[in-house]
């Protein structure tokens, strides 16, 4: 009996002390019991099905593509305004959610992003497939600039910056009539290929998989870990080693480029662009639509995006045919329910789910993947926002 | 030059005044629940339209109305500490941040929707006409009205700090279960400095509403824009300090004006980009503030 044991000690130490190979770290051990759930034949049926119904709302509806409703080109358009909101409040959710810095001048990024984007179409003439990029990289550099600048700052002062750098953005940078217009604002024509509203709505949702896609690596890269470090505990993650300096700028970088690309899309999407859209308003419905729909949840953000953004101009409230009872019962005009609502969603997931959405649909969503269903799943207690200094 | 100077330091000292009155209120709650109060420009502009309600829609006569104004003003603010602060209490100084836009985005919200029919109002003025013309430019009786309103409310502050209630809101913003256990609710304590801030926001909506003509978000974002100034103001007093967030207030309205000195004339927005500079400057070289001695804030 002692032999093994005597033969398997050294070899244990030797593994542990090697730091050449780490072990690989398997994600969600806890969540697999020790026989693990595994559905039945019905089962993965009705999970199949409910994907497939999914993908025709997605795919399908808006193209007219094998949908007994006939969708007109406005309502095509805000589908195509949802899933550029989604890019913008995915891009919030890099802030807000991972480095627990909060932007209140986020409407600055999307407008120079579509400021950007409009000046390099219009007046260089180049292609729309040149702007994005460039809109995205100017995106990326005055959040290297400002961050660089003001990242000394922490928490509530960080916020108040963005947000003096927000209103400098809107009546300064917007104001200067060669580079947007002015007033009278600014005439975007679409991509050859991407004229008509339909096609339109396709390649925001391909752009949309691309900025879902590099969230999904960011967080499981390095940086994203040491984000979550930070998070939790700033002084904690420096004295392991982590430049949380650098990590936060790198964050805020990888927000400005995602809304600079929102920001461009958003240009050739409204074809025509005004300064005044990019008011603080806009800034506060931003965020609203981030918290509400879960900050970290991927599927929450999106949803709450696209929500906050059919709900902007009511036309979920006319979707859904209640306008007519509001307008009778409260005298609620559906172009402000968002307005009126939203905020009150806000309070309601900050007061009792703070996990948001993304906390409500996490039964269906865990359903979905092919575990249990289980109605308590994805429960959060608070909405961890990480409160550095001040 | 000198006139142009001149007039950018008389208009700045009096649009000082009403970012004085937001400043002193975002001070008040900063010291009280630890937490930007983006709600505080919104106070005043849901003051100003309870107030315009009660003179031009329901004509009452104008002391009323403007006593109506503060009292919506008051509940708002009340309302948001037992609805919104005070649920979260525990959560992070940034979610409270949220939960205040929340609650300022609300509002504006509400008064988009009630003034649907008539976007741009005007608010009469408690006094017409002009009191005098320095350098050309007209200060109107309004003007000193709410300049003298803002020295009455800060020797009343002064007055109050000093007071038995005033010291133990004091106490319990200072240490709060020490508070407790000498006696002092903490509690009642909250609701209070909201009271008060809610008024001093309402004062600011109410005195400065009938300068220009108000849409929904005045205060806020729009013609009358307090908030970011107001904040400024209070960052330049350390966030803590009462004389420091008038005085960076004074400071904030002078810096605003001269954005619009001819020498930037033929850029929109001077004044925004004035105060962008200079906030990031002074959050820079001296994040305590200016107007204060030693670094107070935690």
């Amino acid at each position: 009996m002692t032999e093994p044991q005597t033969a398997e000690i050294p070899k244990t130490e030797s593994e542990a002390e090697s730091t050449r190979e780490l072990p690989p770290v398997v994600a969600d051990q806890l969540d697999d019991e020790v026989a693990p759930f595994r559905p039945g034949v019905a089962g993965w049926l009705a999970r199949g099905a409910v994907w497939a119904l999914l993908a025709w709302v997605v795919f399908a509806i808006p193209g007219n593509v094998l949908s007994p409703f006939h969708l007109g080109v406005s309502d095509v358009g805000h589908a195509s305004k949802a899933a550029i909101f989604a890019i913008i409040g995915l891009s919030l959710n890099v802030l807000i959610g991972y480095a627990g810095t909060i932007s209140l001048g986020h409407q600055a990024f999307v407008g120079v992003g579509g400021f950007v984007s409009a000046y390099v179409v219009v007046d260089m003439g180049l292609e729309f497939w040149l702007a994005v990029p460039i809109a995205a990289a100017v995106g990326g550099l005055q959040a290297a600039l400002l961050g660089a600048v003001s990242l000394r700052l922490t928490g509530l002062y960080f916020a108040l910056v963005t947000l003096a750098y927000g209103v400098f953005a809107e009546e300064t940078l917007f104001g200067i009539t060669a580079f947007t217009g002015g007033e009278g604002g600014k005439n975007v024509p679409r991509p050859i290929g991407f004229g008509d509203d339909y096609s339109f709505y396709y390649l925001c949702l391909a752009f949309l998989a691309v900025v879902l896609w590099a969230d999904w690596r960011l967080v499981r890269t390095k940086g994203g870990r040491a984000l979550q470090a930070l998070r939790e505990n700033p002084r904690v993650a420096s004295s392991y080693g982590i430049d949380v300096k650098a990590y936060t700028l790198m964050a805020f970088v990888v927000s400005g480029i995602f809304a600079g690309i929102g920001g461009a899309l958003l240009a050739q999407q409204s074809t025509f662009l005004v300064p005044e859209t990019f008011d603080f308003e806009l800034a506060l419905l931003f965020v609203l639509m981030t918290v509400v729909g879960g900050l970290r949840n991927r599927v929450g953000v999106v949803i709450g995006s696209v929500i906050f953004a059919l709900l902007e101009e009511g036309t979920l409230v006319h979707l859904l045919h209640i306008d007519g009872f509001l307008d009778s019962t409260i005298g609620l005009p559906a172009e402000f329910f968002g307005l009126v609502v939203g905020p009150f969603l806000l309070l309601l997931t900050l007061t009792l789910y703070p996990g948001g959405i993304g906390q409500q649909i996490a039964p269906i969503s865990h359903w979905l993947r092919g575990r249990k269903f289980d109605l308590h799943a994805g429960k959060v207690t608070e909405v961890e926002v990480a409160d550095v200094r001040a | 030059m000198i006139t142009e100077l001149g007039i950018a330091v008389i208009n700045g000292v009096f649009i000082g005044c009403v970012y004085a009155l937001v400043a002193l209120g975002i001070v008040l709650i900063y010291r009280a629940s630890g937490v930007f109060n983006f709600a505080q420009a919104e106070f005043g502009t849901t003051g100003l339209f309870a107030a315009y309600a009660g003179v031009v829609l329901w004509g009452w006569p104008y002391w009323l109305s403007f006593l109506f104004g503060l009292a919506v003003a008051m509940a708002m603010g009340l309302a948001t500490e037992r609805l919104v602060i005070n649920p979260l209490r525990h959560a992070s100084r940034v979610t409270l941040l949220v939960g205040t836009a929340g609650v300022a985005l609300a509002a504006i919200g509400i008064q988009f929707w009630k003034s649907n029919e008539q976007p741009i109002r005007q608010m009469p003025k408690i006094v017409n006409g002009i009191a005098a013309e320095p350098f050309g430019t007209a200060v109107t009786y309004q003007h000193l009205v709410t300049l003298g309103v803002l020295i009455v409310v800060a020797a009343a502050l002064a007055v109050f700090f000093r007071s038995p209630s005033g010291l133990a809101l004091q106490a319990a913003q200072q240490e709060g279960t020490a508070a407790e256990l000498v006696g002092i609710s903490v509690r009642r304590v909250s609701m209070m400095t909201w009271g008060i801030a809610a008024v001093l926001g309402g004062l600011a909506g109410i005195l400065s509403g009938p300068n220009l003509t108000f849409t929904a978000g005045y205060l806020t974002f729009g013609a009358g824009a307090a908030l970011l100034p107001g904040f400024m103001a209070a960052v330049l007093g350390g966030m803590r300090s009462m004389p420091g967030a008038v005085a960076g207030a004074m400071a904030v309205g002078v810096i605003e004006q001269l954005g619009s000195l001819s020498i930037f004339g033929y850029y929109t927005g001077g004044g925004a980009m004035m105060l962008f500079f200079f906030l990031l400057i002074v959050l820079l070289v001296r994040p305590q503030g200016l107007f204060v001695r030693k670094a107070v804030a935690t």
